[in-house]
């Protein structure tokens, strides 16, 4: 098992894990209805303060949006750990799915090099002085579970004593002009699991978490499981069956009794397909009854981010004994009903699921377990 | 135990081949990828949707799969884990075509989907049927050590027991894919699934 | 109507990369979805935007395509009575 050491989200909500998780808690949302990026229709989306992201970030004018949010947000969440990023036992794990994808929107004659995904990623860690390769996962909407499972993994076999986990994305002409065509947009705010949801909002965000490994008797929040299964059955439409989403499950919790699970953090979309899904592969798993919320209504979908800020948040709320409110949520869809969390509620439970789920057909499903009564920071 | 290479595949513009043995593919009007398609008598015409990226796994996997009489099985105890230097900046370009300042735009959705590198590993997922875990890493630059570090600590998943790795690549003038099957074994007459193979099997498919 | 048909045939082909079906393939009443070609949600939404791009029609809702994508001829039909280019 791995130990959570430190984190920090930056997103439409605020700059720290503490002004994030607050804004959540009282029920806000970053999502406005935007116009702009050159794009014929306006859209809804949960947009990072450029101008308080260059204030706070302060200079670093050869950065782009995306470095200069993945950087601060290492930098906030390193701070007070006493974790030294120069170290050569501290390893990258940087999670996007397109990263400065809206480079291609100039001139295609001058490639920059900063369109690869491994450009940000090594300037984010050079950035400390981390003299090793960062470790690049660009796995669709599930990038930001995958990376902490190949944290997991690399702090299990030795190869780093610390894991800093980055995910961030960035929104662009590209990204959403995609999204529109897919029809996958919601123009109104999101509304997860909810029966008429219509669409998804687009979010921006930078979140960090950095991992140990853990020692006996670790206190705090520990990443106990993670595993990442393929539906094998379209390579952007959900699975009917929730096939990949459901052996995740079963993966991530063999052995665990439902009853000890606190919440579900479920990907939550709110588009018609993605939820429904998700609510076959939970009923499948025998999870139904276990209390389920979505984030997306607060933050929009941060895609490569996604799976890292939603388990920051998530893992806050589980420190502090607290079930979150599924935002957007009023009606229960009839077919495959679940615990949809409707309000804030206390729990006293040690576990809490993260589920992901993305385009390629990949799912995945984090178990975290919560440790004595440190509060890990 | 230790992890060792089952079957390994090469593919570029040029040539083919499977566990070293070249796969010959007549010369003609088409394209290398739609003649070796052909020649290996693939009948999927889903391929024909598929970016360049995902031609080259998908073909990779049939190099390796043909004839085994269980691929088309449901089974999730094999992993599939891609690795390349330029992510879907292929499709992504692309993609962007569609969408230019000043010129019609019509984003395509069809473009837009490939846009992920990850979709190579559904392609093979969806034709073999494969549950297991699916992952796409991006480098700066080949690294066979890369490849053995992800690959060794994907068998921490206790369902998983054979991974399909590859090194695929398609943008501007590099295009290739070298595929290899690993597995747990501990026979000495099996190859290892070390830097040193790796680096002698794709010179080898290389040099044709 | 019969040049609309056959045009179409050929721009369906072309968008959605059916590179082994003929024209002559695809009966004119027969369902576009479901079994034959084995369109998919994306081949869908891809048609949407030849709709627009190669006739100027804009269907802004999914399930119009649905209605429309019954066959080539109810397609066509379309075409005829609401083209813009």
């Amino acid at each position: 098992m791995i130990a959570w050491v430190g984190d920090n989200v930056i997103s439409s909500l605020g700059f720290t894990t503490d002004e994030n998780y607050r804004a959540v808690l009282a029920g806000q949302s970053g999502a406005r209805l935007h116009d702009g990026m050159g794009l014929p229709e306006p859209f809804m989306a949960s947009l990072i303060d450029r101008e308080r992201l260059n204030d706070e970030f302060g200079g670093g004018d050869g950065y782009t949006p995306l470095e200069k949010a993945a950087i601060l947000s290492v930098t906030r969440a390193a701070a007070g750990t006493g974790v030294d990023l120069s170290g050569e036992r501290v390893l990258f794990f940087f999670s996007s799915t397109k990263g400065n994808v809206f480079l291609l929107d100039g001139d295609p004659a001058t490639l920059d090099d900063r369109v690869y995904l491994w450009r940000p990623a090594a300037l984010v860690s050079r950035h400390f002085n981390n003299p090793n390769d960062p470790v690049v996962i660009s796995n669709a909407c599930i990038s930001g579970a995958s990376a902490q499972v190949a944290a997991r993994r690399a702090l299990e076999a030795g190869a780093c004593d610390h894991a800093v986990v980055v995910g961030a994305e960035m929104l662009s002409r590209f990204i959403i002009s995609g999204f529109q065509s897919l029809k996958a947009l919601s123009p109104e705010p999101c509304r997860p699991f909810d029966a008429a949801r219509a669409g998804l909002n687009l979010g921006e965000a930078a979140a960090t978490v950095i991992y140990k490994r853990a020692g006996e008797g670790e206190a705090g929040i520990l990443l106990a499981r993670g595993a990442v299964r393929n539906d094998a059955n379209h390579i952007s439409g959900p699975s009917r069956t929730g096939e990949g989403s459901f052996l995740a499950l079963e993966a991530a919790l063999d052995g665990i009794s439902p009853d000890d699970v606190a919440f579900i953090n479920a990907h939550g979309t709110a588009t018609p397909y993605n939820d429904r899904m998700e609510a076959i592969a939970l009923t499948r798993a025998g999870l139904a009854a276990v209390p389920v919320n979505s984030l997306k209504a607060h933050f929009g979908h941060t895609l490569g981010a996604a799976g890292v800020v939603e388990s920051v948040i998530s893992a806050r709320a589980l420190r502090e004994g607290t079930i979150l409110a599924s935002k957007g949520y009023r009606e229960q869809e009839p077919e495959y009903p679940l615990n949809v969390a409707t309000r804030v509620a206390p729990t006293g439970k040690r576990y809490f699921v993260k589920m992901l789920s993305g385009f390629g057909g990949c799912n995945a499903a984090l178990l975290y377990k919560k440790v004595g009564h440190g509060t890990g920071h | 135990m230790g992890l060792v290479i089952r079957k390994y595949s090469y593919i570029n513009d040029r040539v083919a081949s499977v566990d070293g043995r070249a796969i010959p593919v007549p010369a003609g009007e088409e394209k290398f990828l739609t003649a070796l398609y052909r020649a290996r008598r693939v009948d999927y015409p889903r391929f024909f949707k598929m970016d360049a990226l995902s031609k080259l796994g998908f073909l990779a996997s049939e190099l390796i799969f043909e004839g085994d009489a269980s691929r088309f099985t449901p089974r999730d105890h094999v992993a599939i884990l891609c690795f390349n230097r330029s992510s879907s900046l292929e499709s992504d370009a692309a993609y962007q075509a569609t969408i230019r300042h000043g010129e019609e735009y019509f984003p395509s959705p069809s473009l837009f989907v490939y846009t992920l590198p990850n979709i190579v590993t559904a392609e093979i997922a969806i034709r073999n049927r494969l549950h297991g875990e699916t992952a796409f890493y991006v480098l700066e630059r080949f690294d066979p050590r890369a490849l053995v570090g992800r690959v060794g600590e994907a068998f921490q998943d206790a369902a998983t027991r054979a991974v399909l790795v590859a090194w695929v690549e398609s943008f501007r003038d590099s295009r290739e894919v070298f595929m290899m099957l690993v597995e747990k074994n501990d026979t000495i007459f099996d190859l290892p699934f070390s830097v040193e193979s790796i680096v002698e099997l794709l010179n080898r498919g290389r040099n044709g | 109507m019969d040049e609309l048909i056959l045009n179409l045939k050929r721009e369906i082909i072309e968008v959605l990369n059916l590179e082994e079906v003929k024209p002559e393939e695809i009966e004119d009443d027969a369902p576009l979805f479901g079994e034959g070609l084995g369109l998919d949600s994306i081949d869908a939404l891809e048609l949407i935007v030849l709709m627009e791009k190669n006739y100027g029609i804009k269907l802004s809702d999914p399930a119009q395509g649905r209605e429309l994508f019954k066959s080539i001829r109810v397609m066509a039909t379309y075409i005829r009575d609401n083209r813009k280019k």
